[in-house]
This record gives structure tokens, sequence and C-alpha cells, in this order.
């Protein structure tokens, strides 16, 4: 009679609808706890690796960002008169090792995630999307 | 009566073998004969890729193997890397490392749990299990930035200091897991069906795991007393108080329990380092390099792009969730490392699977898959 | 109920029908234009076309709602909101999910029979609906009050492996030739203790017809205990249910599809509209077997008649309330149990639930017998 549990009461199936009950009721801490995404967001942390973005005044366009992505997503392209990195976001790895990098704290990553896209040539992020000013404020 | 027997060829696409595995059956009816397990249709040459990238640009490709459980990876591959360059890390970074590996044992057992009940067709505790892995994703968030991917550990120590309120936070996550837990138990524990689904199913007895190369939590389902965190500590496991669980029926039950044991061994853990965190850098310095101009951020690590170790080789391995995780890491005096083999837990646990489910049947083969616990990720590389 | 010139004593939903064309006073017009042209039948042709256009309407209806519950209420425990953007908290959601599986490209697989393959959906739902026939929503709710009401359902029910049957043998896919023989061995394994114990109430009822087991179970004993067939067959209501969570194949006995093992079962081919066939008929399946186990051992329709309201809607009230309860606790039980293993579910039909239906029975005979009740 191995094939059939000798508990004939089926308490540990009536404890599992119990605990089950118990969410349909939401007894307890037992909230609904998804958001209902594209109307409403999750807050994210300070630190969250999304989207880059170069601080136009910072940068020096130095390269080495370049050369310590493991993935080659950057590119230094020239931009204005002035060199600026461009990010391949289709080839990231989101690792954040170009932010470490920077020797002039020009770089962060940004909160931004929703970074689907038709194509491949519109996930280039160049400067022109990713640069931006850093608010002076003595 | 002459019957045939059917050739069932389950994957590399189907719903329950956790991504790309591939299994070919040999079915007589619903009885499997043998099974033969196919890999590859994840492989992404890992370890190839370890030889042309720097030491410190191959971690985030550390977070690509088992990325349920990503902070182990890392830590196992920083740790072959430390020992070839005899880097120092500060006390406070070896104990953000182990808060950080306990965190996601506890998020890979609950993905397990979930994916598991989900293999045997009870489609709650996936989303149970995900509700706590949320709150745990969202501390490494706002730790690290990244939720899954974290590329967190790095030689030296760790990427960035704790943020503040983590500990709060992380008491917080602890007293909910400890009210969930029983949650968890009452749902499952003593359902009848999963009981009779699980009981004397895949059972593989000590001789035969170890055989087959069996670790971790599978392992120790088979009553075999083997957790590395014991038997070979390292970082600061040895100062902290924790048991390694483990269960001597060998079947899918025992390693099921073991995991579930594993989650408050975890948090005990977890408590542990919560109390005695000590105050320190994060990262050791002296590697350090300081921003030419600009203040210095927290979020800055001052660690190098490049350096050389000596040249030699080394094999560190650790207690990942899943089992034995090791990094053979060869250098030759070169800025990037001369060979990186992985010893992946997942890939040798899958070893012993045709052993556990000849003469099962097919819900038996996804239930006793289901408890070894395997990331396709971990097995192909 | 008095209908014209006579008195029917079990009348049922065109006796309604001519009731009600009587009370508003044009029935004698209607019946006597057709009789003019000397073709009465088709009035009645008429009559019955718009009782399965009703019955047909309700169904689908039940049905599209069924699955809006289902999902919501899976979502509801699991810590989720479920559908909520279609309609109020996603209240159109099926009808959504309906124009969605319209659009799609119906697919026959290349090496599929194609006649069995296209018929296979249309005879799981045909034999789902006609299950209804002998069900009794109501007082004089009921298609036709067949005097083998319980005989037919149990043969109709028989009917859906065979069409499972065919859809996993037609799609010529090993998973859904696997899903089909599974759904036969389980039916057929467990259509014998369904029919078992529903034999036992007919000991205590003495008729197969649906409308005389309800009127059976109306009254109280003591003055407060509905005399439902569940008290008196704790046994068999329990058996009775379990072997219909297997007949209609849910979890946790949901071998047909049994999703993680053979993809989606008998139904792995099928996409579009003939997916959506096997969509509608799992659901009026449920709602139908739910009725079934109401009928027998809840009481069907009857409850208290309340004042001012005609007993034919407060019955189908009650009717539905009860369904809703089982439905309910079927979908209770999807969401917390996993799926047992097909020779576990065997071993269960066959060594545990017949010869406890056996029991059951002779458990029955023997009161019905000793004049206890």
């Amino acid at each position: 009679m191995a094939w059939i549990s000798k508990d004939w009461a089926m308490t540990g199936i009536i404890k599992g609808l119990i605990v089950t009950m118990k969410h349909i009721l939401q007894i307890g801490n037992r909230k609904t706890v998804t958001v209902q995404y594209p109307y409403e967001r999750m807050k994210l942390a300070p630190r969250f690796r999304g989207r880059h973005a170069v601080d136009e005044d910072a940068c020096i366009g130095c390269g080495i960002c370049e050369s310590t992505c493991p993935n080659s997503t950057i590119r230094i392209v020239k931009y204005g008169t002035r060199w600026f990195p461009e990010f391949n976001l289709g080839m990231c790895l989101f690792c954040g090792l170009c932010v470490d990098a920077c020797p002039m704290n020009a770089l962060k990553m940004s909160g931004g995630y929703e970074l689907a896209d038709y194509t491949r040539e519109s996930l280039v992020y160049g400067p022109e999307r990713i640069l931006f000013k850093k608010e002076v404020n003595e | 009566m002459e019957t045939e027997t059917l050739l069932l060829n389950m994957g590399p696409v189907h719903p329950s073998t956790h991504g790309v595995l591939r299994f070919k059956l040999r079915m007589d009816g619903e009885i499997i004969r043998d099974c033969q397990v196919v890999v590859g249709y994840l492989h992404r040459g890992t370890e190839k890729l370890g030889e042309m990238k720097t030491y410190l640009q191959f971690v985030p490709y550390t977070d690509r193997l088992d990325y349920i459980a990503a902070m182990p990876n890392n830590y196992s591959y920083v740790k072959a890397v430390e020992e070839l360059a005899g880097i120092e890390v500060p006390l406070r970074a070896e104990y953000i490392r182990v808060l950080v590996m306990e965190l996601n044992r506890i998020v890979n057992h609950l993905v397990f749990m979930g994916s598991l009940l989900l293999d045997l067709g009870a489609s709650t505790m996936i989303m149970y299990g995900f509700r706590e892995r949320e709150k745990a994703l969202q501390l490494y968030e706002s730790l690290c930035g990244a939720r899954m991917t974290f590329n967190y550990i790095r030689p030296g120590g760790v990427r960035e200091d704790l943020p503040d309120g983590f500990i709060p936070k992380l008491r917080e996550f602890i007293k909910d897991m400890e009210k969930r837990i029983p949650d968890y138990e009452d749902l499952i524990n003593g359902n009848e069906i999963f009981l009779m689904r699980m009981k004397n199913i895949g059972v593989i007895n000590a001789e035969e795991a170890i055989n087959s190369g069996m670790t971790g939590p599978s392992l120790r389902g088979s009553g075999v007393d083997y957790d590395i965190r014991k038997v070979e500590p390292y970082s600061i496991y040895p100062d902290l108080d924790f048991k390694a669980c483990m269960r001597s029926e060998c079947d899918s039950l025992a390693r099921y329990l073991v995991r579930v044991d594993e989650m408050r061994e975890s948090l005990h853990i977890l408590e542990q380092i919560a109390d005695t965190m000590p105050e320190g850098k994060f990262i050791n310095q002296r590697y350090g390099m300081a921003p030419t101009t600009g203040a210095p951020t927290a979020v800055m690590s001052f660690f190098p792009r490049i350096f050389t170790p000596r040249a030699g080789e080394v094999y560190s391995r650790i207690e990942a969730p899943k089992g034995e995780l090791g990094f053979y890491v060869a250098s030759d005096g070169t800025t990037k490392p001369y060979r990186v083999k992985i010893r992946s837990p997942s890939f040798c646990n899958l070893v012993a699977l045709p052993k556990m489910v000849a003469g099962l049947k097919i819900p038996d083969l996804i239930a006793a898959f289901g408890t070894i616990d395997v990331v396709l990720g971990d097995v192909d590389r | 109920m008095w209908t014209g010139d006579k008195m029917i004593t079990n009348p049922n939903a065109y006796d309604l029908i001519v009731a009600i064309l009587n009370a508003i006073g044009v029935y004698n017009i209607i019946l006597g234009f057709f009789q003019d042209l000397g073709m009465e039948y088709i009035l009645r042709v008429i009559i019955v076309l718009v009782i399965i256009a009703v019955l047909l309407v309700f169904v689908l209806l039940t049905v599209m709602f069924l699955s809006w519950l289902e999902r919501k209420m899976f979502a509801v425990v699991q810590s989720r909101y479920g559908p909520m953007v279609t309609g109020p908290r996603g209240l159109f959601q099926p009808i959504a999910d309906g124009i969605k599986l319209l659009g799609k490209e119906d697919i026959i697989p290349a090496k599929a029979d194609r006649w069995i393959f296209t018929l296979a959906p249309f005879v799981v739902f045909v034999s789902v609906l006609l299950v209804f026939i002998p069900l009794p929503f109501g007082r004089s709710l009921i298609v036709s009050d067949l005097k083998v009401g319980l005989l037919y359902i149990i043969a109709i029910s028989a009917v859906t492996p065979i069409s499972i049957l065919l859809a996993g043998w037609a799609s010529n896919n090993k998973y859904s030739l696997m899903g089909a023989i599974r759904a036969v061995a389980q039916d057929i394994s467990y259509t014998i203790p369904l029919a078992i114990t529903a034999i036992a109430v007919v000991v205590f009822v003495g008729s197969l017809s649906t409308v005389d087991i309800v009127n059976a179970q109306s009254g109280y004993w003591f003055g407060f205990i509905p005399k439902w067939f569940i008290f008196l067959q704790p046994l068999g209501f329990i058996l009775f249910l379990i072997a219909c969570i297997a007949e209609m194949g849910r979890i946790p006995f949901d071998f047909q599809e049994s999703e993680q093992e053979l993809v989606a079962g008998f139904f792995t081919e099928y996409s579009g509209m003939k997916f959506a066939m096997f969509f509608l008929a799992e659901y009026a399946h449920l709602f139908a077997v739910s009725g079934i186990i109401v009928t027998i051992f809840l009481g069907g329709w009857t409850g208290p008649a309340l004042p001012f309201i005609p007993f034919e809607l407060t019955s189908l009230i009650y009717f539905m309330i009860k369904t809703y309860a089982v439905i309910f606790f079927a979908m209770w039980l999807r969401d917390t149990v996993p799926r047992v293993r097909i020779d576990q579910l065997l071993n269960l039909g066959w060594k545990i639930m017949i010869p406890l239906a056996l029991l059951n029975l002779l458990l029955a005979a023997f009161v019905v017998t000793a004049g206890v009740i």
C-alpha cells in the first residue's frame, strides 16, 4: 500500500486549503503584491543600473570606459567638437564596470529600463541621447 | 503481447525542462526504459571567454552561469583570483559577501520550491516563492543596482558598501520569511498528493550519488554529510553558527526537505551577520586608484581594471546553493587568465538523473529532475 | 402546473413557455394561427428552438464568466490581480480572449488526419452541451425530464473520452497520443465509481429521473436539516466529488493536459477556434458536472420559497448558488494541490474508489431495505 498515504483524513490537503483560503480572504499580511505595470511602476533603488548617462561637462572622452567594457559595448565618437562614448545597448551587460572605471566620475547609470526597440540600430545610444548636464548647486 | 518502445524526445522546448534541456526517452508505455540527457543548447563558451577577458572583466560573465543565484558564482571566481594574486580582503567585505551569498541561497531555494511544485502541477507555490524573492531582489537592487546579474563581488572586496538602512530592511526580510516558511510547509510538506509524488521517487543511494559527482543539497538528501562550508571552511563561515542540513532517505522528498531546512539555516546565518556586521572598508584600497578630479563617491570601488597575478593555478570551490561550485583559474602572469575551468554543480548533479529515473514514469522524471534543481545556464556554460 | 387545459406534475421548460404564453393570453391566438394552417408542429419546433437558444446562450455566458472567475481566483490566491484592464475588474477578458483566438491562424499539422482533427473539438463541445438536457436548473427549468436522466448523463459523459481520443490520435503527435490514452484510461476508471455512487442515490429515490431525484430531496429532517443526499450518503458524496473532478479533468487529476509532462496533452496541436472549442468545452464541463453534483447530492434547486417571487426564479438562484459553491471548491482545490501521477490515479480509482462505491451502494440498499428512511 505504498501508493497512498496512510493519512486517510487528508489533513495535509486541508492544511493547504486553509493556507490558500487565508490568501483569498487576505488574512494577515497576505495582500496582493503585484502592481499594474504599465499604469503604475515600482520604485527603483537609487543605485539601479539602467541606461547610461554621461555628464557633458565632466566627460573628457578618454576612452577608459571603452577599454574596460567586457563586451565592446562602448565606442568613443565625435559629437560636435568633443569626443563622447556611444553605447550599443544591444550588447550591454549592464555590469557597471564602465561607471567604476570612469576617472572623471562623469559616467553613471540612470533608472531608464524600458529599452526595448524595433531595430538594432535604435539600440545604439549615441551622445545625443545619453548626455546630461549636471545641475550646479553650490 | 509484443509491444514497441516509443522514442520520446522531450525538449529542448518543453514546459518543464527549466530551459533548453533535452531528454531522449525510450518509453515502454508510460515507463521510462532509458533516459539520455542531451545538453549544450545554451552553450555560450563562457570558459573560453574567460581566457579573453581580464580578471575583472570576467566577473559579470560569471553572473550568467547560475542566474538564479549569481552571487556565489561571482564569489567563487573572485576567490580564485584573490588566491592567485594574493589579495587581502577586509573583514567587512567578507561579511557582506557571506550576507549576499546566503541571501542568494534563500532566493535560489524559493525558486526551487516554486518550480518544483509547478512541475508537479501546483502553480500557487511559485507565486509565493517569487513574492518573497522579490523582496530579496529589492534588497539586491538597493545594494548593487541589479536584481539578478549583480557583478557585485570583485577582487579585493565588494563593489559598493551597504546602502543606508540595509540591515534594518534585511531584518524585516528575515522576520517576514520566518512567518512565510510555515505557510509553505502547511501548503506543501503535509500534502498527501505531494508526498505520494515525492516519496521513494528518484532514489539514489549515497555511493551512487558520490560516484556521479553529486554535491550540495542533492547529495545531502542522500545521507552524505558533505557541505564545503563545513569540510573546507572559507571566508567567515568558521565564525558562524550553522549546521549542514542532511537527510538519509535518498529520495526526492529528502532532497526537497534538505532545501527547506537550509533556508532556515541561511536565515539564521543572516541574523548573525546582521548582528555582528563589523565596520571598516568594503574593499581593499591598497589596489585603489583615486579619481583625478571630482569627489569620490561611495559608488566608486577604486579597483584597477588590470592587474597581473603571479603565474600559477588555483582551484577554488565553494558551497553554492546548488552544490559545489569550483573555478579553476590558471594564470601565465599576464593580464588575462590562461585557462578558466568551471565545475558547475548543475551539470554534475544532472549526471545522476538517468540513474534516478530508470523504470519510473514521465511524471517521476519531472519530479526527480525538479528536485536536483538545475539551471541550464549553469549546465551548459 | 396548469398549462391550458391539463395539469402537468413534472413540467419542463416547454410547459413553462406555454404557461407563460398562456398567462399573457397569446398562446391560444398563436396556436389558433398555426392550427388554421394545419401545422401545429411548427409551433412546437419553434418553442424547442427557443429553449435551445436560451440554454446555449446561458451556458456560453456562464462559461465565459467561469473562465474569468477561474483566472481571478487563481490570481487572488497567488497575491496577484489577474485580469484588470478589459472591463470592470477585467470582466470582459474572455471576450478579448475569444476575439484573439478567432484571429489566430487555424493550423492543421501536415501529417494529421484532417477530418478527425477537425471533427474532434466539435464532438467534445456537443457532448458536453448534451449533458445539460436533463439537468434541472430550477423548478420546471429543464429542457427535457428524461425518465432515464441519470443514465443519460453518465452515458453522454462517456462520449467525451472518445472525442479526446479522436483529437489525440488525429494530431499525430506523441504527446497528444499519450494525453489521449491517459484521458481514456482515467475516464473509464472513474465513470464506474461515478455510476455506482449515482446508483446508490437511485436506490433511495427509486427513479432515474433528475427531477424525481431533486423532488426527493425537498423537505427537512427535524425541521432544519434539509433532506439532501449529502447527509444521507457522505461517503457517496465524497466519492462522487472525487470521481467528478477526475471526470472533469481538473487538477489534481488533469491528465489529459498535464501541462508539465505532456506539453498540453491531447490539444497540443490545436490552435485558433478549435482550441477555443476545447477551452469552452472544459468550462462547460465544469459547469455541467457541478450542476450534476448539486442535483444529486445538494438538493438541486430546492430551498425555501420567497414571497412575491415566482419559485421558478428563486429555484434557479438556489441552483446557481449551490453550483457556484461546488465550482468554487473545484477551483480552490486546483489552486492548492499538485497533480497525482497517472498510475496512482488509476490505483485510487480501481483499488479504493470502486470498492468503496460498492460498499456505499450496499449500505444504501441496506438502509432502504431495512426501511430506516
